[in-house]
């Protein structure tokens, strides 16, 4: 698998690294992801919801990109594990033991 | 001939008056043989068996619970993990449905525009709310 970037510097939102920083996504894009689902719930039309849902886009790829940079290596190895392992937190322990030293849940 | 001289007693008069000779009991018999049971009434009571079966199955439940209360702690945290990705799944799809409806939209208001009366995109349900297209395939580039 390549890395958690792609050429540019993006960060490319595969579900390893996704779950792999799903308690960063909680934690730091919280009012976003509430926002959005109050809007989904009130109306499942997707267009009503589009702003929305581009901010919640907008914080989770910002936050790929801020953690890979602080942490490059953990954020390379850790949802390497999760991809080697689909996606089983049981089975990743100790990458995920190094990913919070490096770069913890504030 | 042989018996007479395996029998013999010294000073006997015939063969008729030879000593027998049978497998017997020894002299004083035998010694007596037990035959009656001997179970011994020692060991732990009716009381202590139950009590450290009882106390090894809570034991053994005991254990049971702690291992579960791991697993579901697990299950919670994959489950957690979902809930906080899940809108980012969603707004991606959806920036991607739009884009797609779209151009559905205008495909069908060229193949309609000499229909009159025809309103391009009118939901052909009656309950007001929006409902995704029931084409029988969510997106066909990939199915």
């Amino acid at each position: 698998m390549a890395s958690a970037v792609d050429a540019v510097g993006e960060p490319i939102p595969t579900s390893a690294v996704l779950m792999s920083a799903s308690k960063h996504i909680a934690g730091r894009c919280r009012g976003e992801n509430i926002a959005f689902l109050k809007c989904k719930k009130d109306d499942p039309n997707p267009e009503k919801c589009l702003d929305k849902g581009s901010q919640v886009i907008r914080c989770v790829l910002s936050l790929l990109k801020d953690l890979h940079q602080k942490c490059t290596k953990e954020m390379d190895a850790y949802p390497g594990c999760m991809y080697y392992n689909t996606d089983e937190f049981e089975l990743c322990f100790k990458q995920q033991k190094e990913f919070e030293k490096a770069c913890p849940l504030n | 001939m042989t018996e007479a001289f395996i029998r013999n007693k010294p000073g006997m008069a015939s063969v008729k008056d030879m000593p027998l000779l049978q497998d017997g009991p020894p002299p004083g018999g035998f010694a007596p043989v037990r035959y009656a049971r001997r179970i011994p009434s020692k060991g732990p009571s009716a009381v202590a068996i139950f009590l450290a079966a009882f106390g090894t199955f809570s034991w053994g439940m005991y254990e049971v619970g702690k291992g579960n209360k791991i697993r579901r702690a697990i299950k919670e945290e994959k489950y957690a993990a979902r809930r906080a990705i899940l809108p980012m799944l969603q707004a991606e799809e959806d920036e991607r449905f739009v884009k797609e409806w779209k151009k559905y939209l205008e495909e069908e208001a060229r193949i309609m525009k000499d229909v009159p009366g025809w309103k391009v995109g009118e939901s052909v349900y009656h309950s007001g709310k929006w409902m995704p297209p029931a084409t029988g395939e969510l997106r066909p580039e990939v199915w």
